[in-house]
């Protein structure tokens, strides 16, 4: 399939004035939301989906997109100067990040991750473009079984990565399920779970869900919760790594691309986890493995490139698919619905504006985050020394700006708080809010394409759907994944092996 | 009980009633779905996690509680809310906004009096005026008289 036409066209979309001036402010604000610890992508996505409702199309999601991986790219800053992460894919990145800091590096760690980031995100980005159209392609001959094979897959792919017990992310993502069956059916018209309220009728809303859960939820736990950091912040001087550093980083950045963007395209592969990932192997591969934790250059690089090439990756399967593979992406998907813009496999062919321009918008952000937050890094050190003591007064006053404005209502308002809560009683007994939210999303695709694939079938037989090779095959990952753990258990029982020890 | 417990019979507990309702809605069959059939589906298997929650719970999954609890602090930042949800429409965001931003800037932050006020008068003006001007989301303007066209 040729590319490289509609990629120009792609450019010639995301060249005009307006669009760039998308691109610049999304990867501005995405940076010093990254930046700040406490705010991640989702909420602040949540946050300005309301202000982009007024914004045509195009320009709406190409800043969306760009908060997200400019959040990506600002939460190494955090990571390395101060050692709290700026977001959660930056976690590993304090580990070796701080410790240059402390050796006086800081200013090759930031500049390596800054340099990994850009080509991580650019690898990935060429990567989304040569498949998409592929995948897409094959998409459109997918029935509701396959659908619905594929986002079970998904499903219980949620449950094994976004936390530390199995069954607990699960829980949670039943619960989201439940949760996204609130309202009216879509296929027979029955209310359900409303009791009686007009509110509910329309299902509960995704932006006060996630500006909940994750915004508002974590901002409570920092009022109960504070960790003061005393840290002194100087402004790192010569970003600029040395030769050595180059040397060091070429194949942890490599590594680290095509890793991002294979965890990235998984359903449930969240930056977070892509980065966590590429840190283990890369200790792993490296010839002076004890170096890690003291200040291992490849340490930083390796991580921040796999986040940021797993952030693009992401976008295969919500462009070709309709399919957000993590919570940020859902938030895009709704977006995009909020647009008129329904992502799947029909998105190339009747919006190419949307698909190439947000790929060409994202080779710009990528070259923009490098060209100007490496000088603007004197800025983010600034941002951070705003005490959190002001901070989060003003981070609730948007949040709860952000509810009323996508309807103008006061209910929206009153469901983040409660969502707040929740997510806050969440966070203090070690819940994960992701699951819960993508499960949400997922929910309706899920019921319609069950129950039209099951009406399809005329028997109602589960065996059905494994007469059919992609859905069969699809369907026996998912119990493959679900059964993983009782394989493993049995298999440790057998040889009386102890688990490895985590991290490793 | 851990923490573990107390999900899994809260999933049992939610299960039921759920269970009852989807009932109502009407299950259907297999071969023609009713609108129950799905979220009966589901809380059978919140129902079956619940239970293996209850049965197999982690041992020892570190709380993410760390250090001495600030109630007090946590019920005024929640009072404040719940406060600026019914005065919202009434007083307007302009108003509402103010006294959220300093209640939680003078007693849950502990800032001085002066900066509290300042920042929280500043700040809601500033919002107001990025939104309702610029922006033009409809924010209420409740007591205060605007001009044309805002």
């Amino acid at each position: 399939m040729d590319t490289i036409g509609p990629l120009l066209h792609g450019f010639a979309v995301a060249l005009t004035p307006g669009n760039l001036l998308a691109v610049l402010l999304g990867t501005f604000i995405g940076t010093v939301i990254g930046v700040l610890p406490g705010l991640g992508p989702t909420a602040s996505i949540a946050l300005l989906l309301p202000v982009t409702i007024g914004m045509d199309m195009v320009p709406a999601l190409i800043m969306l997109a760009g908060i997200y991986y400019g959040a990506m790219y600002g939460g190494s800053t955090t990571s390395i100067l101060v050692n709290i992460p700026g977001e959660a894919a930056s976690v590993v990145t304090c580990i070796d990040g701080y410790q240059m800091a402390r050796q006086g590096r800081a200013g090759p760690a930031l500049g390596m991750s800054a340099f990994g980031s850009f080509i991580g995100g650019t690898v990935s980005v060429v990567a989304v473009m040569l498949i998409s159209p592929f995948l897409a392609e094959a998409a459109l001959k997918f029935g509701p079984p396959e659908m619905f094979a594929l986002l079970f897959f998904a499903f219980t792919c949620i449950g094994g990565l976004t936390g530390k017990s199995r069954a607990r992310g699960l829980l949670m993502a039943c619960l989201g399920l439940l949760l996204g069956t609130i309202g009216t059916d879509d296929i027979q018209g029955v209310d359900r779970f409303v009791f009686g309220t007009l509110y509910l009728r329309d299902g509960i809303g995704l932006v006060p869900l996630a500006m909940g859960l994750f915004g508002l939820g974590e901002i409570i736990y920092n009022i109960e919760q504070r960790e003061e950091t005393g840290s002194v912040l100087e402004t790192p001087k010569n970003l600029l790594p040395t030769l050595k550093d180059w040397k060091d980083s070429a194949w942890p950045i490599a590594r680290g691309s095509v890793l991002g963007f294979g965890i990235g395209i998984l359903p449930g592969g969240m930056p977070a986890v892509a980065s966590l990932l590429s840190y283990a192997v890369e200790k792993r591969v490296a010839k002076r493995p004890e170096e890690f934790g003291h200040g291992a250059i490849q340490g930083v690089a390796g991580p921040e490139t796999a986040n940021n090439a797993a952030t693009a990756g992401g976008f295969v399967p919500l462009l070709t698919l309709g399919i957000p593979t993590n919570s940020v992406l859902a938030l895009m998907l709704a977006a995009m619905m909020l647009h008129g813009v329904t992502p799947g496999p029909l998105l190339l062919l009747k919006w190419p504006d949307v698909f190439w321009g947000v790929i060409a918008s994202m080779y710009i952000g990528n070259a923009m985050l490098l060209v100007l937050n490496l000088p603007m890094i004197g800025l983010f050190v600034q941002i951070l020394k705003v005490p959190y003591g002001i901070l989060s007064p003003l981070i609730i006053m948007f949040v709860l700006l952000g509810a009323y404005a996508l309807n103008n209502s006061v209910t929206d308002v009153l469901a983040t708080i409660l969502f707040g809560l929740v997510g806050y009683l969440m966070k203090r007994n070690g819940l994960e809010p992701a699951p819960l939210v993508l499960a949400f999303v997922l929910g309706p695709m899920l019921e319609n394409n069950l129950s039209k694939a099951l009406i399809m079938s005329r028997t109602g037989s589960p065996l059905f759907f494994f007469s059919r090779p992609i859905s069969g095959a699809l369907l026996t990952c998912a119990i493959l994944v679900l059964a993983f753990p009782l394989v493993r258990w049995g298999w440790r029982r057998a040889t009386g092996r102890r688990p490895a020890p985590a991290g490793a | 009980m851990t923490v573990d417990r107390v999900l899994g019979v809260g999933a049992i507990l939610v299960a039921i009633p759920v269970a009852v309702a989807s009932w109502g809605f009407g299950v259907g069959s297999p071969k023609s779905p009713g609108a129950g059939f799905w979220p009966l589906l589901i809380v059978v298997a919140m129902a079956g996690l619940g239970l293996s929650l209850i049965l197999h719970p982690s041992q020892a999954v570190p709380s993410a509680v760390t250090q001495d609890s600030r109630w007090g602090r946590l019920w005024i930042a929640l009072g404040t809310m719940a406060v600026y949800v019914v005065t919202l429409d009434r007083l307007g965001f302009l108003v509402a906004t103010t006294i959220l931003l300093f209640v939680q800037l003078r007693w849950v932050e502990s800032r001085t009096w002066r900066s509290s006020v300042w920042i929280a008068a500043l700040t809601a003006l500033v919002a107001f005026l990025l939104f309702r001007v610029l922006l033009k989301v409809p924010l209420p303007a409740g007591v205060i008289p605007l001009p044309r066209g805002w």
